[in-house]
């Protein structure tokens, strides 16, 4: 993860206007927004900026192959500087084979309220 | 002791097991088609939403945002429940006259004859040689969703370093994906003065792991001779032409295209459907029917959209009209034509039915834009049949427009100030 | 160490091109032990793969020479021959093309140097008749040859090969030669293959026939690789060529001039350029020939300009003449060395030699005949057995197939509809080959407008299955790795 500019630009994805912001970090820790066309561009400037969460998807193989692969995601974004930690848990999993969607192969990943969520069934060998 | 191709009827054969396929095959059902046939090559049904792990998906079709796979499988399973018959590993090898297709699959070849078609067979990527980039021919090159596939559904390492060049979504995506799994990403390369992709993607794909994105800048050589050692990078001038003395070396093993992506009509080329040139898919009317009677299009193969569910939608939309068209329902009378005004790509369909009332055109931008307005305009009397305020429209995105009066004249899509 | 088990055979051939490949097929009609060695991990990998896969009439070349004699004998030769291997061909005719009465005279020329060597089926013809011909041409005066056309460049190699090892020759591939020496009449080949013996060695070496002759002191040539860029259309793009159509030959070009070409499955190729390289590998493509390639192709065929191209390779000639000499011509070589008997140097063969290739083994069997008694096998077998494309197929006989073997009914390329059947028989090939370009260019797989995006995760899957493991997964044998292992074990 890189250091971030004091000043950072983005565009305000909450609603198609796209409004371009920039956001300054401010000394008492908190972000001065500009170029917002409404109130929701400050809560999404100060989420992203401060607090930026992240969903985050990979695969790894089933048990006993090397190719048979189960995809995964986690049912909710985690703090963004988590992401390399929870991706190293998943990198251990080997779900066993049959896995279902939806199926929980890690609950509560390193305590950040997400899970670790089967997004592929596979089935068993036939 | 040749043998007879097995033949089978059916009201309406879906080509292709995707997004756009599924949801045809489950809108010709439930607009009471009898029985309704999914050919899919590959041995699943998904189509490229089994290689996207990643999530963002069904977010207009579920009201959730879930990964490629599961919005696949729960397509999947709808079409199942309701009756949809689908064949997979079978491959659609001809569209004849008289919508009779010619099926290779490992149960079998076999002709079916079809009511009526669905042509939901996807995109490709543009490659290599389509957009000619000089230099050696080593491997390590790869398009990126051929990529996407060997990372997420083989296990493979494809590289240890790795440039993209272009920053569609797939690029942008697995720029990440293949930062996750230790590989170093050491740019990604955009010719155009903007970026390809969605926001969204640029933030969480690229600036979350400081990988860089060069605007103006392409790929204008590969090196290396058994496998790529490094590319050369220039700056472009506003005719896209390399600019002489901004070329830099940049060591890598790998090079990843998301160069843009291609409707993959070589099936409805053979069965004489018309293709335009704006959007390399076929031309259609309001009903989503080609050139070709009884031949309906939809998802990435009638045009590129940028949201798996919008290629479902018009699958529905094109399921429900072949299973009208299958039971016998046959559209007359004088069409018009609707045509791209200024600052638009393509606007889709391309024909409609004098006196059709409620139709939804597809546009796409030239170039990212502020304050605009689209408007659909009568081409002779200048009315302006529908209009909607864009506060930014940007070229990566597919919009679209209602209108709900009843057409009676050629129209244009076009973006005024 | 490997001799005594291989023992002493009587002709070794270097180079598994489109000539050595001839010549090894040539020589397998008599009773001889045959041994060819490839440096590359498959045949065709080197000069072969980089030609438009004309068969030339014989009128580009000065009578007299010894590429006029071998290019007019091997036309003669080589339609029978690819009839008998199964190898797609067809006569298709062909125009030199001036654009003004201006090149006129240089057609005169042309005509009157392919009639002195004997060259069948020359005429000028008019512009009405350049296009009833092929109407996609524009010309005022054509050189129209009814005997040229073309043919299917690897496959006319692979089945030289193959008819070759099904009489009893041997392949070896991955077998650069790396000393030479002579004990008593036998020529000692050292490979990383191991070593092996023969009593007389054709050096059909092509770019490194030099270096070959080097380490055996056979003779002193030079080759110097002059590199040619090709351009190839999409078949969709609304193109239909029926002939070769060329310019009037520029007389500074030290090749044929920017030609196009159709090629069996109805692409057209642009090309060659002809420039002078220092490295024998230097196979890279340049933005400014690509363009060039373009402009004049547009000239010979106005709009071609825009064809929307599927892919760009490189090819590279094995010349004797030095770039900066000045001089364009230099003969074949097809000589037996004056200080090694026994050692055969083929060299300088360059265009028109793919269609010379027959001949030259003719040459070449004579030579050989003439310091050892060759006495024909009763059982030689000219042919191999029939190849079938699923793509050229009728439903009957699809249906037929795919119910004997399923492998028929799994689609692996959807370009050019190519079935696992055919990438399996590929992979079985006698020699080995195992590379994506190996599945590539004996079956079209990865040839197509995808050019490899859709089959080749489904290929690694089938070579896997086939024994081989990912991480031996080559586009091209050597360095030219696809993968660096699985992401997670």
């Amino acid at each position: 993860m890189t250091d971030r500019p004091a000043v950072d630009r983005l565009t305000c994805v909450l609603c198609p206007v796209g409004c371009e912001l920039e956001v300054a970090r401010t000394a008492a820790g908190g972000v001065a927004v500009a170029g917002n066309r409404c109130d929701k561009g400050v809560s999404f400037a100060e989420e992203e900026v401060l607090r930026p969460k992240r969903n985050l998807a990979t695969s790894v193989p089933a048990k006993g192959t090397a190719a048979r692969m189960v995809s995964v995601r986690l049912s909710a974004p985690v703090p963004r500087e988590m992401i390399f930690p929870v991706l190293a848990e998943i990198g251990k999993l080997r779900p066993e084979a049959p896995v279902r969607r939806g199926q929980v192969l890690i609950a509560d990943v390193l305590g950040t309220g997400a899970d670790v969520l089967a997004t592929r069934t596979v089935r068993g060998q036939t | 002791m040749a043998e007879t191709p097995r033949t089978s009827d059916v009201d309406v054969a879906v080509i292709g097991g995707g997004p756009a396929g599924l949801a045809a095959a489950l809108g010709a059902k439930r607009a009471g088609a009898g029985r309704v046939l999914v050919l899919e090559r590959d041995r699943t049904l998904g189509g490229i939403l089994n290689q996207c792990v990643h999530d963002g998906f069904g977010l207009f079709l579920y009201k959730e945002t879930i990964s490629g796979p599961e919005y696949a499988e729960r397509l999947a399973e709808n079409a199942l429940r309701e009756g949809v018959a689908v064949e997979t590993g079978a491959m659609v090898l001809d569209l004849g006259p008289d919508r009779l297709l010619r099926v290779n699959a490992r149960g079998g070849y076999s002709l079916v004859r079809a009511g009526a078609v669905v042509l939901a067979m996807g995109c490709r990527e543009r490659t290599r040689d389509m957009i000619g980039i000089p230099g050696t021919r080593p491997a390590g090159i790869y398009t990126a969703g051929s990529a996407q596939r060997l990372v997420n559904l083989q296990n493979l390492r494809v590289g240890n370093e790795a440039v993209i060049l272009g920053s569609g979504d797939i690029g942008l995506i697995m720029a990440r994906r293949l930062t996750f799994e230790g590989v170093r990403v050491k740019g990604v390369f955009e010719i155009m003065p903007w970026a390809n992709g969605l926001e969204r993607n640029i933030r969480q794909c690229l600036m979350d792991f400081g990988i860089p994105l060069e605007l103006r800048t392409t790929v204008v050589e590969i090196r290396g001779r058994d496998r790529v050692e490094s590319v050369v990078t220039a700056e472009v001038d506003d005719r896209l032409a390399p600019v002489a003395g901004t070329e830099t070396v940049v060591p890598c093993d790998t090079l990843l295209l998301s160069v843009g992506l291609v409707p993959e009509n070589e099936l409805s080329k053979r069965a004489g459907v018309e293709l335009s040139p704006l959007t390399g898919g076929a031309v259609v009317d309001e009903t989503l029917m080609t050139s070709v009677p009884g031949v309906f299009s939809c998802g990435n193969v009638l045009h590129i959209h940028d949201v798996a569910d919008w290629a479902s939608f018009e699958g529905f939309a094109a399921g429900e009209r072949a299973a009208r068209y299958a039971a016998g329902e046959r559209p007359a009378g004088r069409t018009v034509r609707v045509s791209a005004g200024p600052e638009v790509r393509y606007a889709l369909p391309q024909t409609a039915r004098a006196g059709a009332a409620g139709v939804e055109w597809s546009f796409r931008a030239v170039r990212p834009l502020r304050d605009v307005r689209v408007e659909v305009r009568g081409r002779d009397s200048g009315r302006i049949y529908a209009r909607r305020k864009f506060g930014r429209i940007l070229p990566s995105e597919l919009q679209k427009i209602r209108v709900r009066a009843a057409v009676d004249e050629d129209l244009e899509v076009g973006l005024h100030d | 160490m490997d001799e005594a088990k291989d023992g002493v055979y009587d002709v070794a051939v270097i180079g598994g091109g489109v000539v050595g490949c001839a010549v090894l097929r040539e020589l397998s009609r008599y009773d001889l032990r045959l041994l060819l060695l490839e440096r590359q991990s498959d045949l065709a990998e080197g000069v072969s793969k980089g030609n438009s896969g004309v068969i030339h009439a014989g009128f580009n070349v000065p009578s007299g020479s010894l590429k006029a004699r071998a290019n007019v004998e091997g036309l003669g030769l080589m339609y029978p021959l690819a009839a008998a291997l199964g190898v797609p061909h067809r006569m298709t005719g062909k125009l030199v093309v001036a654009l003004s009465d201006e090149g006129r005279p240089r057609l005169e020329e042309l005509l009157a140097e392919g009639r002195r060597s004997g060259v069948p089926g020359l005429e000028i013809v008019d512009e009405a008749a350049i296009r009833r011909l092929e109407p996609l041409a524009r010309g005022r005066w054509a050189l129209y040859s009814a005997r040229t056309g073309i043919v299917s460049p690897y496959e006319l190699v692979f089945a030289l090969a193959e008819s070759a090892w099904r009489n009893g020759a041997e392949v070896a591939l991955e077998a650069p030669v790396e000393a030479v020496a002579v004990e008593g009449g036998t020529f000692r080949l050292a490979t990383p293959r191991g070593k092996f013996a023969a009593r007389r060695v054709v050096n059909s070496a092509g770019l490194f026939a030099d270096e070959v002759a080097r380490l055996a002191g056979s003779a002193d040539f030079r080759v110097y690789p002059y590199r040619g860029e090709y351009l190839i259309t999409d078949k969709d793009g609304g193109f239909r060529l029926g002939m070769p159509v060329y310019p009037v030959p520029p007389r500074d070009d030290p090749g044929l001039g920017i030609h196009l070409t159709p090629t069996m499955e109805g692409h057209i190729l642009l090309g060659p350029s002809a420039e002078p390289v220092a490295a024998k590998d230097d196979l890279a493509s340049t933005r400014e020939v690509a363009e060039r390639l373009k402009a004049e192709a547009g000239r010979l065929v106005p709009g071609l300009e825009r064809a929307p191209f599927i892919h760009a390779y490189t090819g590279l000639r094995p010349k004797l003449v030095p770039p900066a000499s000045g001089g364009l011509f230099a003969d074949f070589v097809v000589a037996e060395s004056g200080r090694l008997p026994g050692w055969i140097d083929l060299a300088g063969i360059e265009s028109p030699g793919l269609t010379a290739a027959p001949a030259i083994a003719r040459m070449v069997a004579d030579l050989i005949g003439t310091g050892m008694a060759l006495r024909p096998k009763t059982d030689f077998e000219p042919g191999l057995p029939e190849r079938r494309r699923f793509a050229d197929l009728g439903d009957a006989e699809r249906a037929r197939l795919v119910a004997a073997d399923a492998d028929w009914g799994e689609m692996v390329c959807r370009c050019e509809h190519v079935p696992r059947a055919e990438v399996a028989a590929a992979l079985r090939n006698p020699f080995g080959a195992r590379s994506l370009d190996a599945v590539k260019r004996r079956t079209r797989c990865g040839m197509g407008r995808c050019q490899g995006g859709f089959c080749t995760p489904r290929l690694v899957d089938i070579l896997e299955e086939e024994g081989l493991p990912p991480d031996r997964v080559t586009k091209r044998g050597g360095g030219s790795r696809l993968f660096y292992g699985r992401l997670k074990d």
